[in-house]
């Protein structure tokens, strides 16, 4: 108040104190431009990246689950590649049950990975259909693996396509993403002592004349893959 | 001897001054040459990027499609294609220097605004509340005047106009400061801001959006995203709507969606061209309508399963020409819109057309060609048999003739949804042959733009003739027509059309960066108004028993040197004895 008192001072007011600023040091020229710089990040990070709201609870049981050290020979590897033991994973079934992969050792099995969106997959699967009616019998068990869809737009399908063999439910995509799928369909051929044979993306269809679908190749393929993991 | 190492050591002190970088890089960011440079610099770039052609974006990403874009591009740019890809000229929004030009921005003006924070902020909170007797002689907007006999009311006056007054008294003289909306002058601040968070939203937008086009047909689901992801999600479209003026022009498309995620259902919404449906952040805009889909099923009789089901898109169109055919009594034995299944030939033409047989008997072949000049589609009609009574017409739309004793008439041309179908499997008994085996499938009587179109069923047909019927063609030598939930069994397989249905683009966007928009908006405008219509006013007045001295500063847009000769008025100054000086003096 004193130094407002005083009438002495310079003639002229700061009329335009948004004019440049002169240089006033690190802290105030750098760290609080930095500061406001940080604080406005701050609030877009918060905006653009803050967690989605949890809207699904997923059953923490179901998933990848570790291989009982027993059913791994020595020296040979867990992995999603031809020549190692596939992964082992628990899954809920689209008709309530559950499935452990590793349960169906001694088994030779098809892992497919499908969804009802994908068109090709919806073209192929009458040849799984097919396939597991010859070939069931002989040890032969097909799992499909539904990615990431709801029950409620699986069955209609299931139904319509007769397909007897146990759909699992991957709703977390946790199968997908152990398995590095690249598109779907994929298909994993697995030999009786749980070793990744054959891995095969793309459909497999009846007739390869006369289809426009990229990657196709004929029934016969698919028959001779699953022989192959029957021996 | 010492004053000049004094000199020297001050003049190295300055040296290393200019050097330091901290301080550089603050005169460069302080700099508003250095900020008008980069927004010209934006500017020319965006007008290249308006101007020049850009990599689509569903091109984007795809280095096969991208190489055959370019190569598109070869033919207008010549040898400077290259060149111009390699900087980025083809993808600007998205090049790296484009998003550095735009960061530089966001700094400088970050820099610039908060420079100029800490004077401003003192100005406000802060103010010079005495000033110099000197200044009353050389403010910009400045005005004197006798002080009134009974004596001064110019306290009381600035305090009724909402003036914040502080009075200091010595001796005689009375000194007064007196200030009008202290903080607008923060409001540059504000529109500052507003700048700094609309680049901010452009670079969340570069950086995070997320976009995806869905076609999904009724009754069908299509994930979010393109492949697995831990935010997955499933959209089914239960109906889509699309609804037309009487002309045909599209008024309104809508759908109805379920989206599901961790296979359960989690929202249930309807979706319009202007009104997206959101979800978890996700919002699901009506991009596309389309309203001619077949939805065809085949199934095994051995084994009674579906082996094929599929909602056909039937994009492209053949021509179906309205022929009406009475006897020589004035009867209409054919009254149709003719579905052509079959490619025909005469010795001179080749053309589209089906047999048709009339009520009595009589068989015909009628179909469309495009005629030599007008490229119009004619009819023509002919049939079997040689001499004066066998027909023999090629009519124009419109036309009428008769032959053979009966009268023809082309009422006119449609075009109907068809499509050639390259996976639809065929019977069992049905030779592949050596090259691809399409089928060729067809639909008249379509209906579209009404609520219950995709049930295919009590809705009014575009052409009155009932409801849709999907014509199959290469099943077997004749063409197989069907209505909505007919079916027909060939071969061991049982065909069946369940019905029209119509397709909706969806897309899907995640760019939390139209909040930045919305918050930067509302901070511009706000700052602006302030700005323009609230700006800051301060009064020094100095109260003499013989004269008041009234100095004053406010924005370019006020005209304060009338407000100060108003204030003198209010004081009952006599004006003609007052002397002022405003701006424009």
């Amino acid at each position: 108040m004193a130094e407002d008192m005083q009438a002495s001072g310079p003639a002229e007011v700061d009329e335009a104190p948004q004019q440049r600023r002169v240089w006033r040091g690190p802290w105030r020229s750098v760290i609080f431009p930095l500061l406001v710089v940080s604080a406005i990040a701050a609030v877009i990070w918060w905006l653009e990246y803050r967690p989605d709201a949890e809207t699904s609870v997923y059953d923490a049981r179901f998933g990848p689950v570790a291989m009982p050290v027993e059913m791994v020979p020595p020296g040979m590897s867990v992995e999603a590649r031809e020549g190692s033991l596939a992964p082992d994973y628990l899954l809920k079934t689209l008709d309530g049950g559950e499935i452990r992969f590793s349960d169906l050792r001694g088994k030779a099995v098809i892992v497919n990975l499908w969804a009802t969106w994908c068109g090709p997959c919806r073209k192929e699967m009458p040849q799984f259909v097919a396939a597991y009616d010859r070939y069931r019998e002989e040890g032969l068990e097909i799992i499909a693996v539904n990615v990431q869809e709801s029950p409620s737009v699986i069955q209609p399908f299931v139904d319509d396509f007769g397909m007897d063999f146990p759909v699992a439910l991957d709703k977390r995509g946790a199968v997908s993403d152990k398995y590095r799928i690249l598109g779907l369909p994929m298909t994993y051929f697995i030999d009786r002592q749980g070793v990744i044979r054959d891995v095969f993306q793309g459909p497999f269809l009846e007739r390869l004349q006369g289809t426009q679908v990229q990657g196709a190749i004929e029934q016969d393929e698919l028959t001779q893959r699953i022989e192959e993991i029957l021996e | 001897m010492a004053e000049q190492s004094a000199l020297r050591s001050a003049g190295w002190l300055r040296t290393v001054r200019a050097l330091d970088p901290f301080r550089a890089t603050w005169r460069l960011f302080t700099n508003v040459r250095w900020a008008i440079g980069i927004i010209s610099f934006m500017v020319l770039a965006s007008l290249m990027g308006v101007l020049l052609p850009q990599v689509p974006s569903n091109v984007r990403g795809d280095g096969a499609a991208e190489a055959q874009w370019l190569a598109s591009q070869g033919e207008r740019f010549g040898f400077a294609t290259d060149v111009m890809d390699r900087v980025g000229l083809f993808d600007i929004f998205h090049a790296v220097w484009f998003v550095y030009a735009l960061g530089l921005l966001v700094v400088s003006i970050t820099v610039c605004t908060a420079s100029r924070l800490p004077p401003i902020w003192r100005a406000v909170s802060r103010p010079r509340k005495r000033v110099n007797d000197a200044y009353f002689a050389s403010a910009r907007y400045r005005f004197n005047y006798a002080t009134p006999t009974a004596g001064s009311r110019l306290e009381s006056g600035l305090r009724r106009q909402r003036y914040a007054v502080e009075r200091y008294q010595e001796g005689e003289t009375t000194y007064l400061f007196a200030d009008r909306f202290q903080f607008a002058q923060l409001a540059t601040f504000v529109s500052h801001l507003a700048i700094i968070i609309f680049l901010a939203a452009a670079l969340v937008s570069r950086f995070s959006g997320f976009s995806n086009g869905l076609m999904i047909a009724e009754g069908t689901t299509g994930p979010v995203f393109p492949l697995t992801h831990s935010n997955q999600m499933q959209v089914e479209l239960v109906d889509a709507v699309g609804r037309f003026s009487p002309e045909g022009q599209p008024l309104e498309y809508s759908s109805q969606l379920v989206i599901y995620q961790g296979g359960e259902e989690v929202k249930r919404c309807t979706t319009t061209v202007n009104s997206p449906c959101s979800y978890n952040g996700y919002r699901f805009h009506q991009a596309a309508y389309f309203g001619f889909g077949a939805d065809v099923q085949v199934r095994d009789l051995a084994s009674g399963n579906v082996i094929y089901r599929e909602t056909m898109s039937l994009s492209d169109t053949l021509p179906s020409p309205h022929v009406i055919v009475r006897d020589g009594g004035g009867n209409v034995l054919l009254d149709e819109a003719l579905v052509l299944t079959d490619i025909l030939s005469t010795d001179e033409f080749v053309y589209y057309g089906r047999l048709v047989t009339l009520p009595d008997g009589r068989v015909l072949t009628m179909g469309a060609r495009r005629g030599a000049e007008s490229e119009r589609w004619q009819l023509a009609v002919f049939e079997p048999g040689e001499g004066e009574e066998a027909v023999r017409l090629v009519l124009s739309e419109g036309e009428a003739a008769s032959a053979a004793g009966l009268e023809f008439v082309y009422a006119g041309l449609q075009a109907i949804p068809a499509a050639f179908v390259s996976d639809l499997p065929l019977p069992p008994d049905v030779p592949a042959g050596d090259g691809a085996r399409q089928v060729l499938v067809e639909m008249s009587n379509v209906v579209y733009g009404t609520g219950t179109a995709s049930e295919g069923t009590a809705v009014v047909p575009a052409t009155g003739d009932g409801p849709p019927e999907l014509t199959i063609v290469g099943l077997q030598p004749r063409a197989q027509s069907l209505r909505p939930g007919e079916s027909v069994q060939i071969g061991g397989y049982e065909y069946s059309f369940l019905g029209q249905r119509e397709f909706a683009g969806i897309q899907v966007r995640k760019d939390r960066s139209d909040y930045l928009i919305w918050l930067g908006s509302a901070l511009l405008i706000g700052g602006l108004l302030v700005t323009f219509w609230v700006p800051r006013r301060r009064l020094w007045a100095k109260i003499t028993p013989a004269r008041t001295y009234l100095a004053g500063q406010a924005g370019h847009l006020v005209r304060f040197d009338s407000e100060l000769a108003d204030i003198a008025r209010r004081e009952g100054a006599k004006l003609d004895e007052a002397e002022g000086q405003g701006e424009d003096d």
